[in-house]
């Protein structure tokens, strides 16, 4: 760390003289849009090389006090492209024309903690995607508004289930055993996407079968929180090339939000009102049963007693049968003045559900607030409070014959499930403890209510500003604190619920979590008076405590029909706690160079964390970046750059993992015991490491009509968090340790088109391409299986020299002998999207067309249904080998000597969304609406309208183990799709 | 407004920026320790052990031997299943049908029998880590030592037979205190274990005998009768008597007897159990499942029940009830679900009387002791079964039969002993098949992390 410190004060001491600007004299001009020539609000003009600098007015006018020499002024605006313009000594007026960057070519990229660089030096392919994109249509969590816009990115939803549960998967796979998640950082502040289990296995007993994982209980991942209307923009650093600044919490990228903050002038009101509804988008059907005969060879003599020839009940249509009311009321306002600028906004949003006691609820309020205190100190503040209400459902596995799509593969389309005249349900007959899930959906509670606040404020002291040197030193600090309950009501009055003995379950789950981060920085820009380099240091540190506390107290046999724990005579409580500190500094230097054509840029990272075997010692992660700018290199391109950047990165062990733990939480008759868990701690656990290697091209052609971007990646992670699976017999059955390699590498393309480009017509169209590969390079352990039910279901299978995420399964060789061997692999072949946006005068269409080739999935909800020999196909004959059987027969024939009878292709092309909007001319939104409005605009959408597919299940997007690294892509008993449409009213005045 | 330029001066930038980095690493470097909230570190048992936590560790000895034993697949479940006595209709998991009862067993499915290896070594292991401790505590009588040593390997040994129980022929390793990093410990023969699994008892014993009148922790309620070291010292030596029949010493077995708290004028449930409670924390008992979501009762113990004298059937069969519905699954159909756990707190045995006078039996027919086995078989007969005596032909053959219908009734859905009856009588293949593809599996594998750890040499029972 003393190194850091002399760095710093070498950075310093370097200053040279610090000019004074003495003579001054008054530009006045205007900043308008070349298109429209509509004025352009809010818009920054500032003097290069100096601090002087102002915002334009409503009007798009602007007056700065600059120096009387010959000087340049610097014009930006977000979404438009920046001008320089020279101002020679004596000239005081300056109108400027700024051009629409749909192509989102000069747009500012974060680079370091405190410094950003223009899109067009950019070392890194990093996405961005604005906040009116990330808006298009209403998605039940911001991770939904992403899908199809970052090439890299594989984001898929695991289950139906409102109010989210998303993962984000960020250039492949990245880790076995540690996160997977990308870090989020919101405005600065580390924002948890901790996943917290409802605590459902409680009813489920889930974890009681052959997989013990608790995480079979669809839970949230927790940035479904934030509001995407609040979002400025989102960027995407995919991988440790870029993210190696935030060393050991960034192997699996980093996700940069940046919040609206307030444009100077006149309040400004936005106000969008939306309106819709959603529907189930898929069933699975079940078996028609043609004979009483047929019934009671499937069900046995009891179906006698139900089958009614042609009596058919569609029992998933039964329960999902709603098309709920969605609506969403937005308000923001903006304004302020050049010293002091704000932004407000609120929201309440309503999602209904599909099925009874579903739904998804959130309201939100934010306040971001700049304030400038004389000409160098800005402070900003940002806060934001968020209350959101998930009501669940019962879905995904379990052992207890409860959840919705375990309990309809035992129940035949003959036997009616809807409750009698006096709303009882009666007792499913078939399945041993009664179950209904009519009865189960009305009368149960699954609610996850979180509160919670984030606020978070950075004061930037621009210490020098002058033509040849800048000094800024910001600090910043924050908290992200949110309130999770889990309230989960299983009445006596359900079918079931007499089978334990104890009818009446109460789940009751208190989470807290609460995210600190603090940083400084220091960045010390250079540049001669020639201009022919710049160059930025920056160093800074920062530390991160992340403290979740998790209390659950189980409930059963309730007295008195309330929903308060203390009504149980059964009552079991268990806490968890975790906290995880981690502390970093970093030094960065970015150079700019040969006309700011070229950029070298070189950083480390180091930092220490509490996680680790050994909390005081220092990991450090690199970087290194370079690109070249080549301008009009041959006909019909603008630009060319070529760009390649190395960076590392780490994953920190989980909390726990160093230690070997002896459970102190068990009692026999009240009796306390201590005993083993069996796993065995390495006290010298280290981070995985992360190297990452990119290299690619960004080309503009035809005038900025156009962009390509191609890039390729190489990830080596080594250090990897492992599993060794030691001899049971010695009392233990894992050792958590370090070693082993898995390398992902793969390659992505953006194209933008601007094909048609007219005063009243405009078509941009974008696509994306990507592929990545996973391999297992080194292992030093055993071959091992993660996730899955274990071979005969099918199992992921991590095997040194194979890809990461390859299926297992039994199958057997022509001669008989049974073997287990890769059936499939969960990675696809390739994504791609396709967004296009045409306008046409005031109207507007958006489509967005999301592509997944070859990604395989194990469709255990059908082995269920086959089971039940219940599956909608189970009696159509087949022939086999010259002998006609049926297709469930012989699917079950097959089972456990070929589990590839029920691993799909979950290839899929999703219209994920569809917008139609209407901008009224301004002359009826006068006349309608008074001379206050400014604009308004009418839309009509769609999210996930179409889904062309051959996955026989439900959704192709599927994981019953929520988030993973690897064992996505299986499909047990999910909760079903929807697809939604909404009517939107804007207006702005 | 941002038009003026004032002049800067670079010490106050200095400063601030001296502050905030200080501020920084101040804040940072020397606070990150963080201790497991959740659990306690092996090494604070191991190195700093005191009596408090040597009683919470030996009581955790009948948590550990607890674990396996009531769940929906444990040990009682799994061999009810293979002893034809129960079935399994999870209708979640096809493999309590597809495995249990066609086979073959796979070495990869912990849950099924994996567990049933797994964790009693882990309770082997709670033990040695805890007999360690013992040595090292201080604080403690030599008394009070000796009573612990004495309970916890009584425990172990009843691991061990968990163990051997399930893996048979296979054998088992015995040398459980390695490094669980290293070597794994060689894989003993079924008869080495058996003499391991005697000799802990006979240790136990001696122990117990010099551990005073009172164990320094406590027993869990299906202990109540066990509480000093001088009345466990009578469930020790029940263990060894079934240990000894089991491998055929019938003379040892019956001295063990001898020593046992085996007494005709007890009640036949007097024994040792495995308790449960709904206390926060602690377990329940998953067999009872009065619905029959997943257990039901093999038919077979209606059908092949005797008559009592009043026409009735064996008074024993009341531990089944049939069911309103009759309940089919891959084409095996029963009515019956099991009233023997008739709550989730309802106790399960691990040793009882009414066993102890069935092994007395067993071992004085093995002596071919006629006479004095008849007296015992006529009696749980009676007793148990509301049956008239016995009146078939008195052979050694022909009582045995009679012996293990009448283990078969007694010890119904306990703990796998129609199961391992039949095994060590060879009659594994007279259980019933509900189907005709079903196969009656003779033993479990060794779970596939065992055989991983042992792929230079793989064991037989290894994939």
């Amino acid at each position: 760390m003393r190194k850091v410190g002399s760095l710093l004060l070498f950075s310093l001491l370097a200053l040279g003289t610090v000019s004074d600007a003495l003579a001054q004299r008054l530009v006045t001009g205007r900043i308008a849009s070349t298109e429209t020539n509509e004025p352009l609000a809010g818009a920054s003009v500032v003097v290069i090389g100096s601090a002087l600098g102002t915002y334009t007015a409503d009007d798009g006018s602007y007056s700065l006090s600059v120096p009387q020499d010959s000087v340049t002024l610097r014009v930006r605006r977000l979404g438009y492209k920046g001008r320089d313009i020279p101002l020679p000594a004596g000239r005081t007026s300056a109108d400027v024309a700024l051009e629409r960057d749909v192509l989102q070519l000069e747009a500012q990229i974060v680079t370091g903690q405190a410094t950003t660089i223009e899109r067009r030096n950019l070392a890194n392919a990093v996405a961005l995607v604005n906040g009116a994109d990330v808006n298009r249509v209403p998605q039940a969590s911001v991770e939904n508004a992403l899908q199809g816009k970052v090439a890299g990115a594989v984001i898929q939803t695991n289950s139906g289930a409102p109010g989210g549960g998303v993962q984000v998967r960020l250039r492949g796979i990245t880790s076995i055993n540690a996160s997977s998640d990308p870090l989020y950082v919101v405005d600065g502040i580390v924002m948890s996407n901790v996943a917290i289990p409802s605590n459902q296995n409680a009813i489920t007993r889930a974890a009681s079968g052959s997989n013990p994982s608790l995480d079979q209980d669809a839970q949230v991942n927790r940035i479904a929180d934030l509001v995407p209307g609040d979002m400025e923009t989102v960027e995407v650093l995919k991988g440790a090339a870029a993210s190696a600044i935030y060393g050991s919490r960034a192997a699996n990228g980093v996700v940069l939000i940046t919040t609206r903050r307030g444009r100077p002038g006149a309040p400004q009101f936005n106000v969008t009102q939306r309106f819709g509804w959603s529907e189930l988008s898929n069933t699975l059907g079940s078996r028609q049963f043609n004979s009483v005969d047929e019934a009671v060879d499937v069900w046995g003599p009891a179906a006698a007693n139900f089958f009614q020839s042609g009596r058919v009940f569609d029992h998933e249509r039964e329960l999902a049968d709603r098309k709920p009311l969605l609506s969403e009321t937005g308000l923001d306002v903006s304004g302020g003045n050049e010293n002091t600028r704000y932004y407000a906004s609120g929201l309440v949003k309503h999602d209904g559900g599909i099925i009874a006691n579903t739904g998804y609820d959130k309201q939100s309020l934010r306040l971001n607030l700049d304030q400038r205190f004389g000409s160098r100190v800005d402070v900003g503040l940002s806060t934001n409070l968020i209350r959101t209400k998930a009501q669940r459902g019962l879905t995904n596995n379990d052992n207890a014959s409860v959840s919705f799509y375990m309990v309809f593969p035992a129940t035949p389309s003959f036997v009616d499930l809807q409750p009698d005249a006096d709303g009882i349900y009666p007792c499913n007959p078939f399945v041993g403890n009664c179950s209904n899930p009519l009865q189960t959906a009305a009368l149960m509670t699954n609610d996850e209510t979180v509160w919670r606040y984030v606020s978070g404020a950075r004061i930037v002291y621009q210490a020098i500003e002058s033509p040849s040197h800048s000094l800024r030193i910001s600090a910043s600090g924050g908290a992200d604190y949110f309130a999770q309950d889990n309230n989960l009501i299983f009445p006596p009055e359900l079918n079931f619920e007499p089978s334990d003995g104890e009818p009446g379950t109460i789940l009751l789950s208190n989470s807290n979590n609460l995210d600190v981060t603090v940083s400084g920085n220091v960045v010390y820009g250079y540049r001669p008076a020639s201009g022919s380099f710049r160059a930025t240091t920056s160093i800074g540190g920062g530390y991160a405590d992340r403290d979740l506390d998790i209390a659950r107290i189980t409930s059963r046999n309730i007295v008195g029909g309330r929903s308060i724990v203390g009504t149980g005579t059964n009552v079991q409580a268990i806490e968890q706690r975790q906290r995880v500190k981690t502390g970093s500094i970093f030094a960065q230097e970015e150079f700019l160079f040969l006309n700011e054509r070229a950029l070298l840029t070189a950083g480390i990272n180091a930092d220490q964390s509490s996680v680790n075997g050994d909390d005081g010692k220092l990991f450090f992660y690199p970087k290194v970046s370079g690109s070249y700018r080549l301008l009009k290199p041959f006909g019909g391109l603008d630009e060319l750059k070529l760009r390649a950047a190395y960076g590392e990165a780490g994953n920190q062990p989980l909390f726990g993992q160093k230690f070997t733990p002896l459970t102190i939480t068990q009692n026999i008759n009240g009796l306390p015991g201590i005993v083993t868990q069996g796993t065995v701690g390495s006290p010298g656990l280290e981070p995985e490491r992360q190297r990452e290697i990119e290299a690619g091209l960004d080309a503009t052609f035809s005038g900025g009509r156009a962009t390509l971007e191609l890039t390729a990646f190489r990830k080596s992670v080594t250090n990897l968090l492992l599993q060794r699976t030691l001899a049971p017999s010695s009392g233990f059955e894992l050792e958590i340790f370090n070693g082993g390699k898995l390398r992902t590498q793969g390659v992505e393309a953006g194209l933008g088109v601007v094909p048609v480009r007219t005063d009243d017509l405009q078509w941009i169209s974008r696509a994306t391409f990507f592929v990545t590969r996973s391999k297992i390079i080194d292992l030093p352990v055993p071959t091992f299986r993660t996730g899955g039910f274990g071979t005969a279901l099918g199992a992921y299978e991590i095997e040194e020299g194979a890809s990461a995420t390859q299926i297992v399964g039994n199958d057997t060789l022509p001669d008989g002998t049974p073997v287990v061997r890769k059936i499939g692999d969960a990675t696809p072949d390739f994504n791609m999207s396709f967004a296009n946006e045409v306008t046409f005068k005031g109207f507007h269409l958006y489509g967005l067309v999301d592509w997944q080739r070859g990604s395989d999935l194990i469709n255990l909800t059908k082995f269920l249904y086959d089971l039940g020999q219940n599956s909608a196909d189970f009696a159509t004959p087949v022939v086999v080998g010259g002998e006609t059987t049926t297709a469930g027969a012989r699917r079950l024939e097959l089972f456990g000597r070929q589990t590839a009878v029920y691993l799909e292709d979950a290839s899929f092309v999703k219209l994920r969304e569809v917008t139609l909007s209407y901008e009224l001319p301004s002359s009826t939104v006068a006349r309608l609406l008074g001379g206050k409005v400014d604009r308004a605009r009418l839309s009509v959408s769609g999210r996930n309208l179409l889904t062309f597919t051959d996955y026989d299940g439900l959704d192709p997007e599927v994981s019953n183990f929520g988030n993973q690294n690897i064992a996505r892509n299986i499909d047990v008993a999910p909760f079903p799709p929807s697809r939604s449409f909404w009517f939107s009213l804007e207006v702005g005045f | 407004m941002l038009t003026t330029t004032s002049r800067t001066r670079p010490v106050n930038a200095l400063g601030s920026a001296a502050v905030i980095l200080t501020l920084l690493l101040s804040s940072g470097c020397n606070e990150l320790n963080v201790p497991d909230f959740n659990n306690l570190d092996l090494g604070d048992l191991e190195t700093n052990p005191t009596p408090a936590k040597i009683a919470q560790a030996a009581q955790g000895m009948l948590i550990g031997a607890r674990v396996q034993v009531g769940e929906q697949n444990g040990y009682v479940s799994l061999l009810g299943i293979l002893g034809r006595e129960s079935y399994n209709f999870d209708p979640a998991d096809p493999r309590f049908i597809t495995e249990m009862l066609i086979g073959p067993l796979d070495g990869g499915s912990p849950a099924f029998g994996g567990n049933l290896f797994e964790l009693p070594y882990r309770n082997i292991r709670n033990g040695n880590t805890l007999l360690g401790a013992v040595d090292a505590v201080a604080g403690l009588t030599d008394e009070q030592r000796e009573a612990t040593r004495g309970f916890v390997k009584t425990i172990q040994a009843l691991d061990y037979l968990d163990v051997i129980n399930t893996r048979d022929d296979l054998g088992a390793p015995i040398d459980v205190n390695q490094d669980p990093t290293g070597e794994p410990a060689p894989i003993a023969t079924k008869e080495e274990v058996f003499d391991h699994i005697v000799q802990l008892l006979d240790e136990g014993s001696a122990h117990l005998q010099a551990g005073g009148s009172s164990f320094p922790f406590g027993l869990s309620d299906g202990f109540a009768n066990f509480t000093t070291p001088a009345s466990f010292l009578t469930f020790n030596r029940a263990l060894k008597a079934r240990v000894e029949v089991y491998r055929g010493n019938y003379a040892a077995a019956l001295e063990a007897l001898d020593a046992s708290f085996l007494d005709p004028g007890a009640p036949l449930t007097f024994g040792a159990y495995h308790s449960y409670s709904t206390r926060s924390g602690d377990l329940q008992n998953q067999l009872f499942d009065p619905t029959g979501r997943a257990i039901l009762a093999h038919p077979s113990i209606i059908t092949d029940a005797q008559l009592r004298p009043n026409g009735a059937l064996d008074a024993r069969t009341s531990k089944v009830t049939p069911l309103a519905e009759p309940r089919t699954v891959q084409g095996i159909t029963t009515d019956l679900v099991f009233t023997i756990y008739q709550s989730n707190i309802a106790p399960i045995p691990i040793i009882r009387n009414e066993e102890l006078i069935l092994l007395r039996a067993e071992a004085n027919l093995g002596l071919n002791n006629l006479t004095a086995a008849l007296d015992d078989i006529d009696f749980i007969r009676e007793r148990s079964g509301g049956l008239a005596p016995y009146s078939g032909p008195v052979t050694q053959s022909a009582l045995l039969d009679e012996l293990l219908y009448n283990k078969r009734y007694s010890l119904l859905f306990e703990g796998g002993h129609r199961w391992i009856d039949a095994r060590r009588y060879g009659r594994l293949d007279k259980l019933p098949k509900a189907v005709s593809t079903h196969n009656v599996i003779s033993r479990f594998p060794f779970p596939e992390a065992e055989c991983l750890a042992r792929e230079q040499a793989p064991p037989e029972g290894c994939g």
